[in-house]
């Protein structure tokens, strides 16, 4: 066990390093001095120096790179010019948005996918299963953001049943929350829905076809026992994978989707940021992410190892 | 032994002529591929001749005829400019297929290589694990916004950031196709027959790496048009004037009251060619892998 978790550590480790040096290199592959771009276009030469000397600019690379993975590692992600807030705090702002908006999307994803997945494999060659595998194509063919398009045409202009947009916390109101949150949630976790729906039903399939399955039909257990107690119990191992796999689909969905419904979450930022070429702001936002991702993964597989033994034991698999 | 490596007749198990017509033949049995297969098609041939079958320039402004319904002259209406909503979907797919095509392609030639050496010589294994990783850590549309920040954004910038997204997809597959070919009795008789690392990648693993690498190219089609309409429509991929997909749906967006057709139509465009390439793509990788076949 504590092989595993020690190399899992490591690789995440470097990955980390990897990944919080493509950013560094990011920022200073733009063309022009890196000073002038971070301070945005009209500024002085005192200003200049000042952004140059705090920085670190007049500094080697390598010393430059230190300074800024000891200041992200403290939280010190840089100021934004063009607001002149910390960096750190508009990502502390806009970050709950997002993730109450991810929970949902991920709740609505794996509640449609497991469910439909089982009945497809429930019911092989059956109206039900072409029902639930053509919804599933679908879900792969339709681009999210036309979907919410589409949601808010029908929903909240044709029967203004829905909010078009805005946002209100769960914690606050859960009621008017869930109602902001649905049309999002539902854009945001509906090609994942299709994704988890394809892995349970193929994890089902095999898992209905095993000699356990056969074992607790034969000692009598009803088909709703065998089905969800048995079968779909082994192929949730498969699932957790793919919607490990499938996070960082998640957060770019999480952009356009609050994009389009004009959530003041993490994605909006981002944008807002790319188009006021606000430069700490998008290296924060991109650091953010980068480790968000590479920790949840870690945790993921951490998980994984727990519900699946043999993972650890295996060491590497191919 | 006096035979050269090259010219000994070692069994390459490389796809013959008659299992490819096999493929083809079970491709065309099945009637979902077929239609995927045509509409895919249509879509290149719209794309390829644009000019000839649009019936306005894409960029032709009418102010006599802003925001008209779908009707007999304009098949998808008309925008808030009173350009052609048809001409512009029918340039707009001509964008969708060229960054699809061109971030796989994108995608293959670094992807490719990478997972070959990774999968053939283990010292690299790891090293390029750790790299394809760290790709992973950023999103794509991170990416995308990470690029056009230093790019700026353009076609270029959509195809590079799509490209680069599904690097880790490719370096994958052809590794892991690559550790199984590499166990084979063909590869070890190619061996014994004096073939160098040369010879047994480009002879004997790449090629029967082939099938696996269409299911993931077919796959990525779809995905890549995607993300091509997901970036215009963010501002971050093709920019106007040049019509894209994307870019008819982010107009769209100020026009959902009184121009709802603007929105729908070009998202149909998107939603036919995507299901056209994903059902083309299913019916593939049945038929080339009948193993991981859906209804396996």
């Amino acid at each position: 066990m504590s092989r595993y978790v020690l190399r899992r550590l490591l690789e995440s480790a470097v990955t980390l390093i990897l990944a919080t040096i493509v950013v560094f290199i990011g920022i200073r592959a733009l063309p022009g001095d890196p000073a002038r771009t971070l301070a945005g276009e009209e500024s002085d030469p005192a200003t200049l120096a000042a952004i140059r000397s705090s920085y670190g600019l007049d500094q080697p690379l390598p010393v430059q790179y230190l300074r800024y993975v000891q200041k992200a590692a403290t939280g010190d992600l840089g100021r934004s010019p063009r607001t002149g807030l910390e960096v750190a705090d508009s990502i502390g702002h806009a970050l709950p948005v997002t993730l109450q908006l991810s929970a949902f999307a991920l709740l609505i994803a794996v509640l449609i996918g497991i469910g439909a997945g089982v009945v497809a494999a429930v019911r092989r060659r059956k109206p039900a299963e072409w029902a639930a595998n053509g919804v599933a194509l679908l879900g792969l063919s339709v681009p999210n953001f036309w979907l919410g398009q589409m949601l808010i045409l029908w929903l909240a202009i044709a029967y203004p049943v829905f909010p078009a947009s805005g946002f209100v916390s769960f914690f606050d109101d859960p009621a008017q929350s869930v109602r902001h949150l649905l049309l999002p949630a539902l854009v945001l976790g509906s090609g994942l829905a299709a994704i988890v729906m394809r892995q349970t039903r193929s994890a089902m399939l095999e898992a209905l076809t095993a000699d356990y399955v056969r074992t607790a039909r034969a000692k009598g257990l009803g088909s709703a026992q065998v089905v969800l107690g048995h079968a779909l119990r082994n192929s949730l191992i498969v699932v957790v994978t793919i919607v490990g796999l499938q996070l960082g689909a998640l957060i770019s969905g999480a952009v356009v989707t609050e994009q389009l419904f004009v959530l003041p979450g993490f994605g909006k930022l981002t944008i807002d940021a790319v188009f006021t070429r606000d430069y700490p702001m998008i290296q924060g936002v991109v650091l953010v992410t980068a480790t968000a991702y590479i920790l949840i993964n870690l945790i993921v597989d951490l998980l994984y190892s727990v519900i699946d033994p043999r993972i650890r034991v295996g060491g590497t698999a191919l | 032994m006096t035979v050269e490596a090259s010219t000994l007749d070692i069994p390459v198990a490389v796809a013959p002529a008659g299992m490819r017509r096999r493929v083809l033949r079970r491709i065309l049995r099945n009637p979902l591929a077929v239609t995927g297969l045509v509409v895919v098609c249509v879509a290149a041939l719209l794309a390829i001749f644009a000019q000839f079958v649009a019936p306005f320039p894409y960029d032709q402004v009418n102010f006599n005829e802003p925001l008209r319904p779908p009707s007999g002259t304009h098949w998808f209406g008309t925008d808030s400019f009173g350009r052609d909503q048809f001409s512009r979907a029918v340039y707009g797919l001509r964008a969708s297929v060229l960054v699809g095509l061109l971030s796989v392609v994108f995608s293959l030639t670094i992807g490719v290589p990478f997972g070959l050496f990774a999968g053939f010589y283990g010292v690299l294994d790891p090293v390029v694990s750790r790299l394809t990783d760290t790709l992973l850590a950023f999103p794509f549309l991170v990416l995308a916004v990470g690029l056009a920040a230093i790019l700026g954004p353009s076609l270029t910038t959509a195809v590079i950031a799509i490209g680069v997204a599904q690097i880790p997809g490719v370096v994958r597959v052809t590794r892991s196709e690559t550790l199984r070919l590499r166990g084979m009795d063909f590869v070890a008789a190619a061996v014994a027959g004096g073939a160098g690392d040369a010879v047994l990648l480009r002879r004997h693993i790449l090629p029967n790496a082939t099938n696996a690498l269409i299911v993931q190219a077919t796959v990525a089609v779809p995905g890549a048009i995607i993300g091509e309409a997901v970036l215009s429509f963010l501002g971050l991929g093709v920019r106007p004037p040049t019509s894209s997909l994307g870019i008819m749906l982010a107009d769209a967006q100020t026009f959902v009251r009184d121009g709802p057709w603007m929105a729908v139509f070009p998202g149909l465009t998107i939603v036919v060619l995507a299901l056209a390439l994903n059902l083309l793509g299913d019916g593939l990788r049945d038929a080339l892998d009948p193993r991981e076949s859906r209804s396996a």
